[in-house]
């Protein structure tokens, strides 16, 4: 289908103060998914409004299948976005939403009725062409939204948190079919979530923003087993991220010590729940049991106040108040803003 | 146990107290409308009936009192008074146009800008709202008049004369539309707040250039706020008086001089009376046109 090409992008606002995109490249492939993650002001939005025309880039380039489309209006270029908040015409029907863009393309009126059904088969709404868009429930107005970015068959596929307004049960089942459709159709596809849920369910590599900045892009295993900044591991899934110092190849942080054979200096420690075991002894006090009925989070206490948590196959083995000891399985160390080690686990 | 009697009494005793609570609330309510009811009915809708009973209920040549609609007659087969009628539905089309016209662009800047000039030409629009109507006739007299502003510019720069259109038809409509552009622009701005910028960058993305976007997307959606625009302005215009007194033509002359001048110079109370009433006849057309595209808005 088609291959987006975003080299050294920027974007400021408010006379340069404040860039919201700082010098950011990424190319995506053919038929790939990706997904900008980040919290909020990260930049993400602005990016995705660059590539659909909405916002015109201070700096930089922006090239769809090697057309350079940086200056071209929305209408101009061939994207479809799916916003937010649905977007859809409420003066309209589901039908005269999805066949606006192509009457404007001046298509024969049997050739529009004929994708028009074909669409809202796809997204699973046959039939419902004479409903009007307030008689549809939330989930139902997403699938128009995108199955009208869809009607027109856009190389690049762009959806802003296309989710964020649905419940969690909806938002779910609706990403499956989103990515079922995407991968039928193998389009390629720029999303932009802050879900990291959504982003590893659904997208074939992750990019993690920060301050406007790519901060890692990397499949959503690696992005998860491996991630490069104590920003990246604390923002995808729960990491604990323990500052403490490292003297003589050990660790500490209170009664916590942890071998890591690298140089002397501040570090942070990193280690998910999952691979923190639990032994009585005497590094901390357990504050909370949680049961989830599959597994327990234990929230332990260091003597500073420091707080881990680990996750446990049997919670019902842990109380509150119980002394223990923490033992990392794997783990990695970060010195300024980068890996400095892993454990043998962890990679 | 001992809690099920209890919560039985409470189940058994709740729906004659929710009856009573109605009945109380709906007391209330009445009670609350009643006062600007009432002064509806005493301000407005007595004086409506008591004008129409006095034009139609008229006494005769013998001083007795009958039903007549001779007044009526007599206005709609007076040459001068069809000419003001006229006039007066002429200034109110061409002003009611004229203010969608300048209006809607400005709504639209205002709705669609960011910064500081948006602002300052937000204040500018609304500035008229706080100029009384006589203030301003006399500054469109000293600005456009015979001599005026405008004239002096055109004879220094050796210029022409402009016919000045003070003293006719056009006198009123510039005024008028000029004293209308704050409201206006207030409504349509406020229905410009029911578009979203999404749902026009999403008709921008299938492919819609500015003018379609307007067309397609923007005008559907403000239609309800353009009705009561349009509604507000025609009301206002057609019992227009300082305006089409100061600055409109001698003859023919707007409803509002045409009435003053009937009852306080001609002393032809009934004749003015009727002409209110017909001045009222087209108002609530659009009165309606109105309350009615409230209640649309109001089902949607």
């Amino acid at each position: 289908m088609a291959v987006l090409e975003i080299q050294n992008v920027t974007k400021t606002f408010g006379s340069g103060s404040v860039r919201a995109v700082d010098d950011f490249s990424l190319t995506v492939g053919d038929g790939e998914l990706v997904c900008l993650l980040g919290p909020s002001g990260s930049g993400k939005s602005t990016l995705l409004r660059m590539v659909g025309g909405f916002e015109t880039p201070t700096g930089g380039s922006i090239r769809i299948d090697g057309d350079d489309v940086t200056k071209a209006p929305p209408e101009k270029r061939p994207t479809g976005m799916v916003f937010q908040s649905h977007a859809l015409w409420t003066h309209m029907n589901v039908f005269k939403n999805l066949a606006f863009g192509l009457k404007l393309r001046r298509l024969p009126p049997e050739e529009i009725k004929r994708r028009v059904e074909a669409i809202l088969e796809l997204v699973g709404l046959p039939g419902y062409g004479t409903r009007l868009t307030h008689q549809l429930s939330g989930g139902q107005q997403q699938r128009v939204a995108l199955a009208r970015s869809l009607v027109l068959e856009p190389k690049i596929l762009l959806l802003d948190e296309p989710f964020a307004s649905l419940d969690q049960h909806l938002r779910e089942r609706l990403r499956e079919e989103v990515r079922d459709i995407q991968q039928r159709l193998k389009i390629t596809t720029l999303f932009v979530t802050h879900g990291q849920d959504e982003a590893l369910a659904m997208a074939d590599r992750i990019v993690v923003m920060r301050d406007g900045k790519m901060e890692q892009v990397a499949a959503p295993d690696t992005l998860y087993r491996e991630p490069q900044t104590p920003f990246v591991a604390g923002f995808i899934g729960t990491m604990n991220l323990a500052e403490g110092v490292v003297s003589d190849g050990t660790f500490t942080r209170g009664p916590f010590t942890m071998p890591v054979p690298v140089g002397d200096g501040a570090a942070i420690l990193a280690v998910r729940p999952e691979a923190l075991g639990l032994a009585p002894g005497g590094m901390g006090d357990i504050h909370r049991v949680t049961d989830f009925g599959t597994h327990g989070i234990v929230d332990v206490d260091l003597p500073d106040g420091f707080r881990f948590k680990a996750m446990v196959p049997e919670a019902r083995e842990w109380k509150a108040g119980q002394k223990v000891d923490l033992k990392p399985r794997a783990f990695s160390a970060y010195r300024d803003n980068a890996v400095i080690y892993r454990s043998q686990a962890a990679s | 146990m001992t809690d099920t009697p209890a919560g039985n009494i409470a189940q058994a005793t709740s729906p004659a107290g929710d009856i009573v609570g109605t009945r109380n609330r709906w007391y209330l309510g009445l009670l609350l409308v009643a006062a600007p009811v009432l002064l509806v009915c005493w301000l407005i809708i007595y004086p409506i009936i008591a004008a129409v009973v006095q034009t139609v209920w008229v006494p005769d040549a013998d001083g007795v009192n009958r039903l007549s609609l001779e007044s009526y007659r007599f206005f709609f087969s007076d040459g001068y008074s069809l000419a003001n009628l006229w006039i007066t539905l002429w200034t109110t089309l061409v002003c009611a146009i004229l203010l969608l016209l300048i209006c809607l662009p400005i709504a639209l800047y205002l709705r669609f800008s960011e910064g500081r000039l948006p602002a300052y030409v937000q204040a500018l629009a609304i500035f008229p709202m706080f100029v009384p109507s006589i203030i301003l006739s006399y500054a469109f007299i000293r600005v456009l008049g015979p001599n005026g502003m405008l004239d002096i510019l055109l004879n220094a720069a050796h210029l022409p004369k402009i016919r000045s259109p003070y003293l006719t038809p056009w006198g009123p409509v510039i005024g008028l539309v000029w004293d209308h552009i704050p409201l206006t622009v207030l409504i349509l701005l406020s229905g410009l707040g029911n578009v979203s910028n999404q749902s026009i960058e999403a008709a921008r993305d299938v492919g819609a250039g500015r003018l379609i976007v307007l067309w397609h997307i923007i005008l559907p959606r403000i239609g309800n706020s353009v009705l009561v625009a349009a509604s507000f302005a025609v009301l206002g215009i057609f019992s227009a008086f300082t305006i089409p007194y100061v600055l409109g033509p001698a003859a023919p002359e707007m409803m509002g001089p045409f009435m003053q001048r009937t009852f306080r110079e001609l002393y032809d109370p009934t004749s003015a009376i009727t002409q209110a009433v017909i001045s009222f006849g087209f108002c609530i057309v659009f009165g309606l046109f109105y309350v009615y595209s409230v209640a649309r808005n109001q089902r949607t």
